[in-house]
């Protein structure tokens, strides 16, 4: 499996390459692109992307130089016909500077990509939320190499996806980054701070109701009370452990670390480190963790060890153990119920 | 909000007169009567069909008790609903089951009331569950989806139902938190790229859906290359795999995770949700009801919608039956 790690600056490439991504991806909004379209409009973060083309052709041209790939986001959830012809203009000139693959969400720009740049690679943005075989093979006859799942999926929904469209690579999420809503379902934008932020993590205020009209009992209304008391501890694992570290600056958050026994058994071609607008000391220290676990699995070591391995990265088993920081929380489900019989058959039934 | 949205600020942002949200009056639902469009009633879980084929007046009190919009009830009354959509475009839980189904199309039938089965974002198991609701559907009928494998599917192995093209494929910013049409970036539909029409075309969709923008214009219908429908009076934000109300039937690890199951708590529960920050002032009303974020169209935002509906540019209405 590969490693694909973010970067938003030139000086992060070589060290990255170093301590073992073996793919980079960057967003790129040239000045003429602002000026027409506003800043925001060229894919999804517009805090971190390089500023011109000029940076992106020093970019594929360093990538190259330290032996790793870069592909180019493009991947905004919809792009008019006009931001579609500028993003086509930016693609050929991508192209010739030797660009690897363009990530794309929008169906309209990833058709036009494989109408214009038959032998450019198309990675679909996990933006696509494309969570099934059938949309992956669509994708794969539109001409697609690569889908990069979207964060909501299920390792077994993974697999069944890779084994379901063999000649598409399947990229999953392994580090960083949670969104709450599904990437390509909202429909808002990554305010300023003081604005509000993500709309998932502004600060919205509850009145829970019957659709009904009717008054919510005192027992439903502390039900409800402690759920989004769950909840918001959930928001905090979920966006990175309110963007904590460990002492040696490794991230928490999420994470599917845990999860590469199962990739790997699940036919999956690369593991995506998100995070692109983080700091550069972030994504070093994502890589070297992913790439420490990843080579205990590839060097054979027994699923459980290097399950045990990823979770020993960081003293924090406390965090690990709710499942809140896991992409894929059934890893922590199923090695709980493999470690002690059920008690709640509710439970046990439930999934 | 001046300095800190600078990056969103278009450059020749129009100063469009025809901004839903700008300072001209625009004509009252009242004053633009709806005629010549369908109307398309969505209910997740069918009953009390018998209002949706009653007179005007007692059509006006079901949706008067459905949208609590006086004004909205009365234009939509003198409708007579043609269309009934079942399902959910935003939960894999809340499709019917094949008995459900199959009750319910009985029950339309006897109402006068074609069947529509609402698809949402499909997982495998859900693709699986579809091809067992699609095999009950009678030819022609129709199938929003919201997911271009599910549309690939419909093509392949269904290829007598009639495919549409869902709103969550109809990518459209609606922030609710951006209150001024100069810092809400470009929402248009992007159905008019040719690009997408091919695509359209390659799955033999024969009609779109779409939200309204959240500053809808007589542009936001334009270029549209199929019959349009549009919902109302809500536009959906968000939704996420993820269940926030879901976490009432849940524990441990997986409360808030992607692997479904709940008790369809969402049927009975919603949620008003408003910012508490400091100096924010949302112009939407936003309300929680599962896994999914709407937000309330303004009466300025309607009519425009009925503006482009009595110019002929709208196909089709499309409303909740059950109240959010």
């Amino acid at each position: 499996m590969k490693i694909v790690a973010p970067i938003r600056q030139l000086d992060e490439i070589a060290a990255l390459a170093r301590a073992g991504a073996d793919e980079l991806y960057c967003g790129v909004t040239p000045r003429e692109w602002a000026e027409r379209f506003g800043g925001a409009s060229a894919n999804r973060r517009p805090g971190g992307n390089l500023p011109s083309l000029a940076a992106l052709a020093e970019a594929v041209a360093l990538a190259h130089r330290n032996g790793v790939q870069l592909s180019l986001v493009l991947n905004a959830q919809q792009y008019s016909v006009e931001q579609i012809e500028f993003a086509l203009a930016i693609a050929h000139r991508y192209v010739d500077m030797g660009g690897d693959a363009v990530i794309a969400s929008d169906p309209g720009l990833l058709l036009a990509l494989a109408e214009a740049e038959p032998e450019l690679r198309i990675h679909v943005s996990s933006v696509a939320t494309c969570r099934n075989a059938d949309g992956a093979r669509l994708y794969r006859e539109l001409g697609a190499r690569r889908l990069i799942l979207p964060r909501d999926i299920t390792l077994d929904e993974a697999a069944e996806i890779a084994a379901a469209v063999p000649d598409l690579e399947i990229e999953a999420f392994v580090l960083n980054d949670g969104c709450v809503y599904e990437e390509g379902s909202c429909n808002t934008l990554h305010l300023p701070g003081a604005l509000g932020g993500p709309i998932c993590l502004d600060r919205y205020a509850y009145a829970h109701r019957h659709r009904d009209g009717r008054p919510l009992s005192a027992a439903l209304a502390a039900r409800l009370q402690e759920n989004d008391e769950a909840y918001r501890r959930w928001l905090w694992y979920r966006f990175s452990c309110g963007f904590t570290t460990t002492a040696d600056g490794l991230p928490f958050g999420p994470c599917g670390l845990c999860a590469i026994p199962a990739f790997g058994r699940g036919g999956i071609h690369a593991l995506k480190i998100a995070g692109r607008e983080g700091p550069p000391e972030r994504k070093l220290a994502s890589v070297r963790m992913v790439r420490r676990i990843l080579d205990a699995h590839d060097n054979g070591e027994a699923p459980a060890a290097v399950m045990a391995r990823a979770r020993g990265l960081r003293p924090a088993h406390e965090h690990c153990a709710t499942g809140f920081m896991c992409y894929y929380p059934e890893v922590v489900s199923r090695a709980s119920e493999a470690a002690q019989p059920l008690r709640d058959g509710r439970a046990a039934g439930a999934q | 909000m001046s300095a800190p949205l600078g990056f969103l600020r278009r450059p020749s942002a129009p100063a469009s007169a025809s901004v839903a949200a700008s300072t001209a009056s625009p004509p009252s639902l009242a004053a633009l009567p709806a005629t010549g469009v369908a109307i398309a009633v969505a209910m997740v879980r069918p009953r009390a069909l018998e209002h949706l084929g009653a007179d005007t007046p007692a059509r006006a009190a079901f949706w008067s008790a459905t949208l609590h919009d006086e004004a909205l009830a009365a234009w939509l009354a003198p409708l007579r609903p043609t269309r009934l959509r079942v399902g959910s475009e935003f939960c894999e839980r809340l499709l019917p089951e094949p008995a459900q189904l199959a009750r319910t199309l009985a029950e339309a039938s006897v109402a006068g009331l074609e069947v529509c089965l609402l698809t949402p974002v499909a997982s495998p198991e859900v693709l699986r569950a579809l091809d067992a609701l699609f095999a009950l559907l009678p030819p022609g009928a129709e199938v929003v989806v919201n997911d271009w494998g599910v549309a690939l599917r419909l093509r392949e192995r269904h290829p007598l139902l009639q495919a549409v093209a869902g709103r969550i494929l109809c990518r459209m910013l609606k922030d609710p938190r951006l209150g001024n049409p100069q810092y809400a970036p470009p929402a248009a539909h992007g159905f008019a790229s040719p690009w997408t029409r091919r695509l359209l075309a390659r799955l033999g969709i024969a009609r779109v859906e779409i939200d309204l923008p959240l500053f809808a214009s007589a542009d936001s219908f334009a270029g549209v290359p199929l019959p349009l429908g549009v919902h109302l009076p809500f536009a959906f934000v968000a939704k996420g795999r993820m269940c926030r109300t879901a976490g009432l039937a849940r524990e441990g690890p997986e409360r808030f995770a992607a692997r479904p199951f709940c008790h369809h708590e969402c049927l009975g529960l919603a949620a008003r949700t408003e910012r508490t920050r400091d100096g924010t002032h949302d112009a939407w009303e936003t309300l929680h009801v599962g896994n999914t974020v709407f937000c309330r169209h303004s009466a300025a935002n309607l009519a425009t919608l009925a503006s482009a509906v009595a110019a002929g540019r709208v196909a089709r209405l499309i409303v909740p039956g059950e109240t959010l």
